[in-house]
């Protein structure tokens, strides 16, 4: 007889799980085993993770948000917590740990909860309404006078900027900051909040060291220039997106010859159109010649001597970047280009830096469209890091345009919110009051993981730091350095509002999705070609 | 066995075994769509092979992503997904109330009564449902000015079956709206006149109603404006692009001078259509502040684009089809096949016109429209899983507010009609029906409890203490549902929950029917595979 139940009408290879101890206990399982990998990263003195992903690419990063994106999670629960992980990074384009991290933290609690005996229903009722009473009090602690800022001035840029590029490279933050904070400001528009974050480039360059790097007005391009000619001072810019060459008929052309002659005089006429081409791009001013597609020989040649520089630009976006920091408007077909579609730059030069030329096209007055940080390392694995962290500020940047209100940070905020989600806890009524206490203890996840990382002892911290913030200093957090507590302010450690408040409301919604989920219904795994077999890690 | 006889391979269930079989399937069927139910519903993940995510509530959803392969829950399922076809909700009820059904009718079997006097009495328990119905039902007058508060009613009751509270209050007003806006009198409500269009951005609260139309593509061009306000819109079927002829064509030059007009003859064609919008757009915009959108079905390439974008034209290219019916819609002016004659009627006309920019994906924004009678639901998530589930979600909504304003009637929800049902059943009908079929009748009223028995169920409440106190309600003449917080017996009507007139109908309808057939099979005969292990 066909067996009863759900399990015999499904599919073969189809898994069904349900109820508390099969679904809900072994997703928080699953929550939690990813946020312990990702919390050691937390923090300034967090630590690298060695990743190697499918495609046996390596990164050594502790960064969240590319740990958990090539760690490739195939566990549905926690899966979930990585998409809110993701949603957070593109959205704010930092905070991915404490997303994460949170999430575990709430998860865990959420477990003992459960074993206490609630329901996760009420369990989903207190944290909802604990994340809505943090969202209050952190608008709360919002540091008077930060709604205001001069996007402008370096000085307010690097104090909210630091935390953000200290916690990815530490004792870094102080030669990288002014970098970002520079870029960023140069390129930032009348109105800040159209800020785009693909206006800073970062080109990375392996050889020297940090403090070799710097900041260009304009763009850096990671190849040669086409002719001999390698270095141009205030010049105008002609830009053609289709490529430098004769033209070409979409339908198939023949030439008619019907005698040595002809050939001899197609050539030239041939020769003479290319020439004229050329020559009329020469004569409307322009320096430079910057194609978009392949550049004939023939018209190389011209170019050389109407003494022309080319640029070859292949990527179609690198090109339109081009167009924005030199003014250009770029033309489809090479043609005599009018006076306003003529880009202008102060220099284009080829350099040689590190072994490799790049071609720096730098434009100091007027369109400040783009500016580009140029990198210097010794691996390109710490270059790959370090231009995480510049993200990771480009991002930060981007975020304070838009809202530039501060909270203290060293874990002074999360201190204070648990002290008053505690006290908000003793105030409700029903079981959601278990909570909502849990909900405000699972802050102290972050206090104890930076000072656990920074090899301090975490109990007599969080005491201590409990301690201050009972007796009304609000803006005690860690530091880290000293490893006592110390105020906030004094130390300059600023994160931004919103940053927190996404952060910790993506982790408490993962969360309440984990929870609400009762019944997994899982397809057999589609085919494909099964990854290789890791061998052991040390025979190679 | 005399089918063994005309193929070997073949595999007979006899009677009790056939029944046992299909009982046994609407049971577990049940089983697992029964958590579903009402807003204390729990969620289901469903893996799916690639490993992609889907959180639903939704039985339909369920159903169709679950590949179930017993042939009597396949039936089953098709039902429940065909009442979602017709009526756009009730998929978990029916499959319960089948399933109760079976199991009702179980009961009766084991105690000696044939399956047919079962469902003679289904069919007449079914009839007298049905009339029953038509007086329960709450008439709702739809004239031209349709009372908001009933519609959002039935939408909210809807919605907070399919998602949490907060977030279907907020669809609410959503969905009615944009049923409203698409509503012309004396048409039928086409819902595709409503784009449902998906952001991964921000949270699901963000979630809002357009009135005009969002595009899942920009520009194409980097000179073009982003913004602009006051636009007239050019909605456009015409190639814009240079195609290829037909037929093998060649070309035959002597010298560079002549391939160069070859160039030119070879544009010239498109070059031309892309003139005379240019025309269009100096004759209309002239003088004034005004804009000028182009919106084309078909392609646009580079060289015209970069003409349109110096003609100070917005230029989109390659909108969908259904749009384009849309767009007319929603800002008016027709849709053009040929760029001759055109005028300024043809033009549309949007008061903001603006591109957002999200990571990769472009969109574009057409908002301010004049008398819109097509919108969008714009729904923001921060993940996949949560978008579709909200797209699930308002999809349904729509539907329901929609049957609604076609029905012209509500029945009272939360378990309420249910049991007055039975009542009525016990009451009025079994009385008049002779003989065995009394019990069909019976197993019927019954199986109608399923309902408010497992809201109650759901929401962690005494189900015979609810059932007991509802029914007690009854009796004295209050009609009640179930306040699924308290466990205590609300009016529905104080309550403002409502359910849609047809679902209801088609669930009365459906659930007895697929219920006979099932109980009149006495053998399952397959022949070739083996039906016990699934290959």
């Amino acid at each position: 007889m066909v067996g009863y139940g759900i399990q015999s009408m499904l599919k073969d290879g189809h898994k069904h799980l349900s109820g508390l101890d099969e679904a809900v206990l072994k997703n928080i399982g699953a929550g939690r085993e990813l946020s312990a990998i990702t919390r050691t990263s937390l923090g300034p003195n967090g630590m690298n993770k060695m990743v190697i992903n499918h495609l046996d690419k390596l990164f050594i990063t502790n960064d969240a948000a590319t740990i958990v994106n090539e760690l490739e999670v195939q566990h549905p629960a926690a899966k979930l917590l990585v998409l809110a992980a993701r949603a957070q990074q593109e959205e704010i384009g930092d905070g991915a740990n404490l997303t994460i991290s949170f999430a575990g933290e709430l998860l865990e609690k959420a477990e003992e909860l459960i074993r206490m005996g609630l329901h996760p229903s009420e369990i989903i009722i207190g944290y909802t309404k604990a994340i809505n009473k943090t969202l209050e009090i952190l608008e709360d602690l919002v540091e008077k006078g930060s709604e205001n800022m001069d996007v402008r001035n370096t000085e307010e840029v690097m104090l909210r900027m630091k935390s953000a590029v200290a916690s990815k490279q530490f004792g870094q933050e102080d030669v990288l900051c002014p970098l970002v904070a520079d870029a960023c400001i140069q390129v930032c528009p009348k109105n800040p909040a159209n800020f785009n974050v693909d206006n800073v480039r970062v080109a990375k360059l392996v050889g020297g060291g940090l403090h070799n790097s710097s900041v260009v007005r304009g763009m850096v391009l990671k190849n040669d220039a086409v002719g001999s000619i390698k270095k141009v001072e205030k010049a105008k810019i002609a830009v053609f997106a289709g490529g430098v060459d004769t033209s070409a008929t979409e339908t198939k052309g023949t030439v008619l010859i019907h005698s040595a002659e002809q050939l001899e005089n197609y050539a030239k006429t041939e020769e003479a159109k290319v020439e004229e081409l050329i020559k009329s791009v020469a004569d409307s001013g322009a320096k430079v010649i910057v194609s978009g597609a392949a550049v004939g020989d023939m018209a190389l040649h011209f170019c050389e001597r109407y003494k022309l520089m080319v640029l070859k630009v292949s990527s179609k976006f690198e090109l339109r970047r081009f167009c924005r920091t030199t003014g250009a408007i770029a033309l489809l077909k090479l043609s005599r280009p009018n006076a306003d579609e003529l880009g202008y730059t102060d220099s284009v030069s080829v350099e040689e830096i590190g072994g490799a030329r790049v071609t720096v096209v730098k434009n100091e007055e007027g369109g400040n469209s783009v500016a580009t940080v140029v990198l210097r390392g010794s691996t390109d694995s710490i270059l790959d890091d370090l231009e995480r962290a510049v993200d990771d500020g480009v991002n930060t940047y981007k975020s304070m345009c838009r809202d530039s209100r501060i909270i203290p940070g060293a874990a002074a905020t999360e201190i204070e919110l648990a002290k008053r989600l505690k006290d908000f806890s003793l105030k409700e009524t029903g079981l959601d009051q278990y909570a909502i206490a849990k909900f405000g203890e699972s802050f102290e996840m972050v206090p104890r993981t930076l000072s656990e990382n920074a090899g301090l002892g975490a109990m007599e911290i969080i005491s201590s730091l409990y301690a201050e913030h009972a007796a009304g200093n609000m803006k005690v957090g860690i530091d880290l350095e000293g490893g006592a507590c110390k105020d906030a302010s004094i130390m300059k450690i600023w994160d931004l509002y919103v940053t927190k408040s996404f952060a910790l409301k993506y982790s408490a919604d993962a969360v309440c999705t984990v929870l609400r989920v009762d019944q997994i219904i899982m397809a057999k795994p589609a085919g494909g070609p099964r990854p290789p077999q890791q061998g052991a890690m040390d025979e190679d | 066995m005399s089918i063994r006889m005309l193929n070997q391979n073949a595999e007979v269930m006899n009677k009790s075994a056939a029944l046992a079989m299909n009982i046994g399937a609407a049971k577990g069927l049940q089983d697992v769509l029964k958590t579903n139910l009402g807003p204390k519903g729990t969620i289901k993940m469903l893996v799916g092979g690639a490993g992609d995510i889907k959180l639903t509530k939704d039985g339909n959803t369920l159903l169709k992503e679950m590949q179930i392969q017993n042939p009597t829950a396949i039936m089953i399922a098709r039902t429940a997904v065909a009442q979602d076809d017709t009526s756009g909700d009730g998929t978990t009820s029916t499959v319960l109330f089948i399933g109760e059904l079976m199991k009702m009718s179980e009961r009766c079997i084991e105690e000696g009564t044939h399956p047919r006097f079962l469902v003679d009495g289904f069919e007449v328990a079914k009839k007298a449902t049905l009339e029953f119905l038509e007086t329960f039902k709450t008439s709702v007058v739809i004239g031209d000015q349709p009372d908001r508060e009933i519609l959002k009613m039935v939408a909210r009751t809807t919605l907070r079956t399919k998602l949490y509270e907060g977030l279907a209050d907020q669809l609410t007003d959503i969905v009615v709206n944009a049923v409203l806006c698409i509503r012309q009198s004396d048409q039928p409500i086409d819902l595709f006149m409503v784009e449902i269009m998906h952001m991964r951005h921000k949270f699901d609260v963000d979630t809002r109603l357009i009135e005009g139309l969002v595009l899942d593509h920009g520009s194409r061009h980097p000179d073009m404006k982003r913004r602009a306000e006051n636009c007239y819109i050019l909605t456009a079927n015409v190639s814009l692009e240079y195609e290829k002829s037909e037929i093998n064509a060649g070309f035959f030059y002597s010298n560079a001078e002549q391939r160069e007009k070859m160039v030119t003859a070879e544009r010239r064609q498109v070059d031309e259509r892309v003139q005379k919008i240019i025309e269009l757009k100096n004759k209309v915009c002239a003088g004034t502040d005004k804009n000028f959108v182009v919106i084309n079905q078909k392609g646009i390439d580079p060289p015209s684009l970069d003409l349109l974008a110096r003609a100070g034209i917005i230029a989109l290219r390659r909108a969908k089809r259904r749009n384009m019916e849309r767009l007319v819609l929603a800002c008016g002016g027709e849709a053009i096949n040929s760029v001759e004659g055109m005028t300024e009627e043809c033009l549309g006309w949007a008061g903001l016109v603006y591109e957002h920019v999200l990571g990769e994906e472009k969109y574009t924004f057409v908002e301010n429209v004049k008398n819109p009678h097509s919108c969008t639901i714009l729904i923001k998530g921060p993940n996949d899983h949560t978008i579709a589930q909200i797209k699930d979600a308002v999809r349904d909504g729509l539907r329901s507010v929609k049957n609604t304003v076609e029905d012209e009637a509500v029945v009272l929800g939360a378990g309420a009609f249910e049991i007055a049902a039975r009542k009525n059943l016990i009451d009025n009908v079994k009385k008049t029906v002779k003989g065995r079929a009394q019990l069909g009748v019976g197993a019927f009223a019954d199986a109608l409890l399923v309902i408010p028995k497992t809201l109650a169920e759901n929401s962690g409440l005494d189900t015979q203490d609810v059932i007991v106190s509802l029914e007690n309600e009854h009796d004295r003449g209050l009609v009640v549902g179930l306040n699924h917080n308290t466990g205590e017996p609300v009016d529905p009507e104080m309550e403002g929950i409502y359910d849609n007139y047809s679902v209801k109908r088609q669930i009365v309808n459906s659930g007895p029917i697929i219920a006979s057939q099932l109980l009149l099979v006495d053998e399952v005969i397959r022949a070739g595979r083996n039906m016990r292990k699934p290959t």
